[in-house]
C-alpha cells in the first residue's frame, strides 16, 4: 500500500496480453495466467480523485477481481463496462467499501481517495460513504415523503437539525432544510416535477423520478464521488435520457463512476471507459472516444463489437 | 459468432461498395475511350447511365445510415461503415466527372492538341482508383499509401499538359479577322484545360478513397 502512495500518478492502459510469456507466480503460488503487466501511460484530463492499486477481491475461493490498478480522474464520468461476472460491480463497490458488507468478501490491495488509503484501520465508513455516495440499479427511495428522503442523510450526519429539541430551543434548521432539499432536487433535475408535492410519498413517483430522487438523496450529503451501478437499466428511454443528461451535468462538479451494460450509454456519457473482461481483469482503460473508435486490445474490440460476450 | 446478421450486413456492404466501384470504373473507362475516339454514342451512354450510379449511391448511403442507426457499430466496424460512407461519395463524384468527360466529347467536333497525352493521364487516374478499391477490398494499408504517393505523379502530368496547351496557344498564330477560328480555339483550349482538371480530380478522389481506407484499416488519419 505504501508503494502506491509513492507511485507517480499514472493513467494506464493494459496492453493486449499475449500469453506468450511465462505466467508469473504470486507469493501464494497461484498462477496468474496471461497477465502481462505492460502498461502504456496515458494522461487523462483531470487529477486523480481515486486510485486503486493492485486490487484483488475474493468471494470465498472465487477470485473476482485480479490485480486491478486504475485511477479515476476528478470531475469526469468514468464508465466500467464488461460482460456479466467480469468484476466491474465488484470494483465499483470497492471504491466505498461496500464489499465490507459481504462476509465472504476479502479485499487486498489499495484504494485511495485524495491520496488517503481507504482500506486501513480507523477509516470512518459512514464518513467514507458520505464522500463516496452510491446509486443503485433499482430506485430504492425510503417509504417516506420526497422531502424526508432528501433530508434524511443530512439529519443523520447532523448537518441539519429540525427535531423537537431544536425547535424548542429556537435552533430549528427548517429554512436550511428547505434550501437543501430544493438544491438537491434541482441538481437532480427533479425540482420542477415535484416542488408542489414535497410531502407526497416518494413511492408514488415514477421509476425515472424515483431514480432521480435517489440521486438527489445521494447529493444531499454533499458527496465528492458518485458511484452508479447501472442506474438507468430499469428505466424507459426517456427516463434514461434524463438520467444521462444529469450524469453529464453532475460531472462538472462531482467525480462520477458508472457501471453499465449499455455500451452506447458508456459511449454517450463517459469521458473514459474501463473494459473488464471475464476473469475479473481490467483489460483496457482509455478515453472513451479511443475505446469505441480504436481500442488497443483485440479482445476489447471483439467484446464491444459484439463478436464475443 | 454473435451478431452474425450484423457481420453479414457489413460483408454485404463491402461487396456493394465494390460493385458500385466496378460500375463507376466502367463509366470512367467508357468516358475515357469516348474522349480518345470522339465516340459520341459512347459519350451519350455515359451521360445517360449516370442516373443509375446516383440511384446506387443513394441506396448504399441509406444502407450505411441504417447500419449506424440500428446496429450502432463501434471500433473497427464503425470505422468500416464510416469509411464506406465517405468512399461512396467519392465514387459518385468520379461518376460525375466521367459525365463531364463525356460532355466534353460531345462538344468537341474534332481533335486538337494531339500532342497533349490525355490518355496516359486518364490511365494513371484510373489505375489509382483501381488500386484504392483493391486496398479497400483487401485491407491493404501499404497500397493506400502507394496510391497517395502516385498523386504527385498525376499532378505533375496534369501540370505539364496544361502548360503545353497554354504554350501552344501563345505560339499559335490566328489569321487576322478570323473571329470564328479564335472562338473555336478558345473553346478547345478551355475544354482541354477542364478535361485535365477533371482527370486530376479523379486522382484526388482516388486518394480520398485510399485515405478513408487507411483510416478504416489502421485508424490512421495520416492521409485524410
Amino acid at each position: 500500500m505504501s508503494d502506491s502512495q509513492q507511485t507517480q500518478r499514472q493513467h494506464r492502459i493494459q496492453t493486449e496480453t499475449t500469453g506468450s510469456d511465462q505466467p508469473p507466480e504470486t507469493t501464494s503460488g497461484e498462477t496468474v495466467e496471461e497477465t502481462k503487466d505492460e502498461w502504456v501511460e496515458y494522461d487523462f484530463r483531470g487529477a486523480a480523485k481515486m486510485v486503486a492499486e493492485d486490487l484483488d477481491v475474493y468471494y470465498g475461493d472465487d477470485h473476482a477481481l485480479k490485480r486491478v490498478s486504475m485511477e479515476i480522474p476528478e470531475e469526469s464520468v468514468t464508465a466500467l463496462i464488461g460482460p456479466s461476472g467480469c468484476g466491474k460491480s465488484t470494483y465499483l463497490r470497492c471504491l466505498n467499501r461496500m464489499n465490507d458488507r459481504i462476509n465472504a468478501a476479502r479485499v487486498e490491495g489499495s484504494v485511495q481517495l485524495d491520496g488517503k488509503e481507504i482500506y486501513q484501520d480507523g477509516v470512518n465508513l459512514v464518513e467514507l460513504r458520505k464522500r463516496v455516495g452510491m446509486v443503485f440499479q433499482s430506485p430504492n427511495p425510503f417509504p417516506k415523503s420526497i422531502q424526508d428522503n432528501i433530508s434524511y442523510g443530512p439529519r443523520k450526519h447532523g448537518d441539519i437539525d429540525t427535531g423537537l429539541l431544536a425547535r424548542v430551543l429556537g435552533r430549528d434548521d427548517g429554512d436550511a432544510e428547505r434550501e437543501l432539499v430544493e438544491r438537491a432536487l434541482k441538481q437532480a433535475a427533479l425540482w420542477d416535477e415535484v416542488h408542489d408535492r414535497l410531502d407526497d410519498n416518494a413511492l408514488g413517483l415514477s421509476g425515472g423520478q424515483q431514480q432521480r430522487l435517489c440521486i438527489a438523496r445521494c447529493l444531499s450529503v454533499d458527496p465528492e464521488v458518485i458511484l452508479m451501478d447501472e442506474p438507468a437499466s430499469a428505466l424507459d428511454p426517456i427516463a434514461t435520457s434524463k438520467i444521462e443528461d444529469l450524469i453529464e451535468e453532475l460531472a462538472e462538479e462531482y467525480t462520477v463512476v458508472i457501471v453499465t451494460h449499455n455500451m452506447q450509454q458508456a459511449a454517450r456519457i463517459s469521458d473514459q471507459t474501463a473494459v473488464f473482461l471475464t476473469g475479473g481483469k481490467l483489460v483496457e482503460y482509455d478515453e472513451t472516444d479511443k475505446i469505441f473508435e480504436n481500442p488497443e486490445s483485440q479482445r476489447v474490440e471483439d467484446y464491444i463489437t459484439g463478436k464475443f460476450g | 459468432m454473435p451478431r452474425d446478421e450484423f457481420q453479414q450486413s457489413l460483408a454485404d456492404l463491402r461487396a456493394e461498395v465494390l460493385s458500385m466501384s466496378d460500375l463507376v470504373g466502367d463509366r470512367l473507362d467508357r468516358a475515357l475511350t469516348a474522349l480518345e475516339t470522339l465516340d459520341e454514342a459512347a459519350a451519350r451512354d455515359v451521360i445517360d447511365g449516370d442516373d443509375a450510379v446516383d440511384r446506387r449511391y443513394l441506396e448504399l448511403e441509406s444502407t450505411c445510415i441504417q447500419l449506424l442507426a440500428q446496429q450502432q457499430p463501434v471500433a473497427g466496424d464503425l470505422r468500416f461503415v464510416a469509411a464506406s460512407f465517405k468512399i461512396l461519395t467519392d465514387l459518385e463524384r468520379v461518376a460525375d466527372l466521367a459525365v463531364n468527360l463525356a460532355q466534353y466529347t460531345l462538344e468537341a467536333d474534332r481533335k486538337r492538341f494531339e500532342q497533349v497525352d490525355l490518355s496516359s493521364i486518364g490511365d494513371l487516374a484510373r489505375e489509382m482508383l483501381d488500386d484504392a478499391m483493391i486496398a479497400y477490398r483487401t485491407d491493404d494499408a501499404a497500397l493506400c499509401r502507394a496510391v497517395a504517393a502516385r498523386d504527385d505523379e498525376l499532378d505533375s502530368l496534369c501540370q505539364r499538359a496544361s502548360d503545353r496547351v497554354v504554350r501552344n496557344l501563345i505560339e499559335r498564330e490566328v489569321a487576322d479577322g478570323d473571329g470564328w477560328a479564335v472562338e473555336q480555339l478558345l473553346d478547345d483550349v478551355s475544354r482541354l484545360l477542364l478535361i485535365v482538371r477533371d482527370l486530376e480530380r479523379i486522382g484526388d478522389h482516388a486518394v480520398n478513397v485510399a485515405a478513408r481506407t487507411l483510416y478504416m484499416i489502421e485508424s490512421d488519419p495520416e492521409l485524410v
